[in-house]
């Protein structure tokens, strides 16, 4: 049985890491659009971001459309992974299969969920 | 401490309500550039049948040709075979038009220029049903705009096509693409 993942189960980057993988593959969101979607103001997002970006689970790009910057995000192979994993643990808790083994670092200030 | 089942619970709907929204939010992106595209060929296609209305049928065969190409092309960038799927649906609408101006004819230019719009809108609502309200606001608008126009201008509905219908889809598809 997977294990979960505590970068993950934060609430929101459970939803950026939802969002990314309802994308296809290769695919990236913009910055405000992911903003939208999570509801989340620009400095706690961007944050979460940095924090996923770290463990690997996601790519930044930073580039200018005219004169305008454009942050884009889009998730990596790890990542898709990882999430589909932690999908998995999630619903095995629900099964009544999982091994509850709580994520290593679920216990830790930033890690539970909101 | 073990995350127990309502905890579980909670995550996968969260993930399935974020999930949910992004795909509408791509949806709408997808669907923009095909309103504004269709808006503009109704300005100029609508405009020059009110000018020209005895070229009406060649008017439309060359705004449609033009329309089908360009949402074509606009599909091209998308995987999955997108604009396979575009390229079917288009030939499904336009068998369905030549059978259905075929099986209550004679039909008027007036008619066929509201017909074709109500059965857009009509799709619009449907699928914004299933994939977003946006798509529901932009279907009642347009069969609105049209109904309004074919029942309160006799003489000008053409040119009201044009300017109204023609505004509304592409201010439509801007709406489509704002976050």
């Amino acid at each position: 049985m997977s294990r979960g993942d505590d970068i993950i189960h934060q609430q929101t980057r459970l939803q950026i890491m939802a969002t990314l993988a309802a994308l296809r593959p290769g695919d990236s969101i913009e910055f405000t659009r992911l903003r939208a979607i999570v509801q989340a103001t620009d400095g706690n997002l961007g944050a979460h971001i940095a924090t996923l970006e770290a463990a690997g689970y996601i790519d930044v790009v930073k580039d200018f459309v005219g004169k305008r910057p454009r942050t884009r995000v889009a998730l990596t192979r790890s990542g898709r992974s990882a999430f589909a994993r932690h999908v998995d643990y999630l619903r095995a808790i629900l099964d009544g299969t999982a091994t509850h083994d709580r994520p290593a670092a679920l216990g830790r200030e930033d890690g539970g969920r909101s | 401490m073990e995350l127990s089942r309502q905890e579980a619970a909670s995550a996968l709907r969260d993930i399935e309500a974020a999930q949910k929204r992004s795909e509408t939010l791509q949806g709408y992106t997808r669907s923009s550039p095909h309103l504004v595209l269709w808006g503009v060929l109704w300005v100029v296609g609508y405009g020059l049948t009110d000018l020209c209305p005895q070229y009406g049928r060649a008017i439309w065969l060359v705004i449609t040709a033009i329309g089908l190409a360009g949402g074509f092309a606009a599909t091209r960038r998308d995987r999955n075979g997108a604009s396979w799927r575009y390229a079917a649906v288009a030939l499904t609408l336009a068998g369905f038009f030549v059978a259905i101006f075929a099986v209550m004819s004679p039909v008027n230019g007036r008619q066929v220029a509201a017909v074709v719009p109500l059965a857009v809108a009509a799709a619009y609502i449907l699928v914004g049903i299933r994939r977003g309200p946006r798509f529901v606001v932009t279907g009642i608008a347009v069969a609105a705009l049209t109904l309004a126009g074919f029942f309160l201008l006799k003489q000008h509905f053409f040119l009201w096509m044009a300017g109204v219908g023609g505004a509304a889809l592409i201010l439509a598809g801007l709406w489509l693409k704002r976050v």
